[in-house]
């Protein structure tokens, strides 16, 4: 990736708020809508009522058990996703990189897929899906290891194709168990739907743990730009971030996956615009990607809850898909 | 209940050998929008969707069958005979192997175009709605030359029905009920044959029509219907649900998991429809069974 052009640039804490106030507003328009629609004097009401922990009843519940959580979940999953996107086309200097590169996704849906179609309990779908999205990552850079050193074509290749393998393991799996395939759809098609404040939980430690240690690993990630020689010759241990991103994107997409399903193009389009938008330097781009992706995803969200495309990962692929084109297009010089 | 259908069958089919017999060569339009012909009353029929299987049977041509597919379990008789594959992995080979002159298909497949290049007769008959259990009930008897027996078997099966409607009708309250069909989750609208289903059992169904026959939900609107019934998940799963532990249904202890045995009868539209319509409505109304 070339470094970007210089362009006028905001200064850091405006584009912050800028995106943050974006942030807000989707938090506020995805709490208020839906198929029931709550008024704001409503909604901030029933805030109140669940913070003070009093009875909560009728649409009450609605916004503050099913909508808030649902929309923190949207929050968290776009943000990791965003981070996760960000830093992973850092590390592998690869634009298309993105947090289900390296069989991530492949590997948490084969682990959700056994489960539902082998009608295991529910609450054990997540665990299956976690279990597989690292299992995945493992055999990956197991593969894809020379030596001691983890080369980005061979890594790349490696997650491409272990997961075509698990996607063509899911696929036989779900033809065997025909009468699940709406659940497994669903799985694979990304969704928030019954997303509480138990989910929310779950999710939290894993996000908060890998987007996290991404952020920190932001100025390595800067001089790792320069090209692999240069950065080795200012200090940095290539080999050691690689697998130190790898490791902690991989934590946070496991996480997300396993609760949500897959969410497609969320990690692949937010950094893009971010870095059309506000430069490419990642101590900028990882936070600003975290406001943008979970803005999106909350966005991205309430247009499932409200229109008949009915699932999150089906709206981010609709919209980001032709964006991204545009974006490209538009960009090309 | 069972035996009176075989009988009035029996019966019907001995009084009318003479009356209505199909004349073939017959040329019908499937439910895939083909003009096909029968040369000669079909002998050597595979089966490949359980609901088709079934009323064959009633029909009294269980004997004709020589094949099924892998989900036509009832009557026993059919579990005897060979497997054929599913809907998404039908055994070309083992059907053309069976030397068929007629295969009965679902829409949805995609058997009909490999058969008829086989030279093999392929017709699909696919009941979807209420009203069509009764039409494509009818078109089957016509296909296998029984049509007396068909028009018989329709007769008796709407008695059934009329019977639980007459016992639903008296119902003093009828609960508002959420019918899950799938956890992610999805519904049944109305309008659906199950939808049709559930009505006649004794509910109201808090889908609108406008949401199509089999939509997929926001759990946010089930809160907000706050259904007194919900069918088809157990209680410990709504209670995990975020927001649901409000919805009357689980307070009042008013959530049932479907029984396997009703669950399949609920997913054939076929002859057994009224017991499937009987043990909903059992389900949902057991003070009117006593």
């Amino acid at each position: 990736m070339a470094p970007a052009a210089p362009r006028p640039q905001l200064a850091l804490p405006l584009q912050v708020a800028g995106l943050a106030l974006l942030l807000l507003a989707a938090v506020v328009l995805g709490t208020g809508l839906g198929s029931v629609t709550v008024p704001p004097a409503e909604v901030l009401g029933a805030l109140w009522r669940g913070l003070a922990g009093q009875e909560l009843a009728g649409n009450d519940v609605i916004v503050w058990q099913i909508r808030l959580p649902r929309v923190v979940m949207g929050l968290l999953v776009g943000a990791g996703l965003g981070v996760c996107g960000g830093a992973f086309q850092g590390v592998f200097r690869n634009p298309l990189a993105d947090p289900y590169l390296l069989g991530v996704a492949s590997g948490g849906a084969l682990g959700a897929t056994a489960m539902i179609v082998g009608g295991g309990p529910r609450p054990l779908i997540p665990a299956a899906a976690l279990l597989g999205a690292l299992a995945a990552v493992s055999v990956t850079l197991l593969l894809a290891r020379e030596g001691r050193r983890l080369p980005p074509t061979r890594l790349v290749l490696a997650g491409v194709v272990v997961g075509s393998v698990l996607s063509a393991l899911s696929t036989a799996l779900l033809l065997r168990g025909e009468d699940r395939a709406r659940e497994v759809l669903a799985y694979t098609l990304g969704d928030l739907g019954f997303s509480g404040w138990r989910e929310v939980a779950a999710v939290l430690p894993y996000v908060f743990v890998g987007a996290g240690a991404l952020l920190l690993l932001a100025r390595a990630l800067d001089t790792l730009q320069l090209g692999e020689l240069t950065a080795r010759s200012l200090g940095v241990p290539v080999e050691r971030l690689r697998l130190l991103v790898i490791g902690a994107a991989s934590v946070a997409t496991a996480g997300a996956v396993a609760y949500v399903g897959i969410i497609g193009f969320v990690g692949l389009l937010v950094p893009h615009v971010v870095r059309l938008a506000f430069g490419a330097g990642h101590r900028t781009l990882l936070p600003l990607s975290a406001l943008l992706g979970g803005t999106l995803v909350v966005l991205a969200d309430l247009l499932a809850r409200t229109t008949p495309l009915s699932q999150v990962g089906i709206v981010t692929t609709l919209l980001g898909g032709p964006f991204f084109l545009w974006l490209l297009r538009r960009t090309r010089d | 209940m069972n035996r009176t259908l075989t009988l009035t069958t029996a019966l019907c089919a001995a009084l009318s050998v003479t009356a209505g017999a199909t004349t073939y060569p017959l040329t019908l339009t499937d439910d895939l929008g083909r003009k096909v012909t029968l040369k000669a009353e079909p002998r050597r029929i595979v089966s490949m969707l359980p609901s088709t299987s079934e009323t064959l049977c009633a029909l009294g041509v269980c004997d004709r069958l020589v094949g099924v597919d892998d989900y036509s379990d009832y009557p026993a008789y059919v579990t005897t005979l060979p497997k054929m594959g599913g809907l998404y992995n039908p055994n070309v080979e083992a059907i053309v192997a069976r030397k068929p002159d007629l295969v009965l298909v679902s829409k949805y497949g995609k058997l009909e175009g490999p058969l008829t290049q086989a030279g093999i007769t392929v017709l699909a008959v696919n009941p979807e709605t209420y009203d069509e259990v009764f039409s494509k009930t009818l078109i089957l008897g016509k296909i296998v030359n029984r049509e007396a027996q068909a028009k018989a078997l329709v007769t008796s099966m709407k008695r059934e029905i009329a019977k639980v409607e007459i016992l639903t009708k008296t119902a003093v309250k009828k609960p508002t009920a959420y019918y899950e069909i799938d956890p992610t989750p999805y519904s049944i609208g109305p309008n659906s044959f199950m939808g049709t289903l559930l009505t006649k059992a004794g509910a109201r169904n808090i889908i609108p029509a406008s949401m199509g026959d089999f939509p997929k939900v926001d759990p946010e609107f089930i809160v907000k219907q706050n259904p007194q019934l919900i069918l088809g998940v157990d209680a410990g799963t709504v209670a995990a649900r975020p927001g649901w532990n409000t919805i009357t249904a689980l307070k009042t202890g008013k959530v049932m998991d479907i029984p396997q045995e009703l669950n399949t009868l609920l997913g054939r539209p076929g002859p057994r429809l009224p017991q499937a319509l009987r043990g909903l409505a059992k389900l949902i109304h057991p003070e009117l069974f006593k």
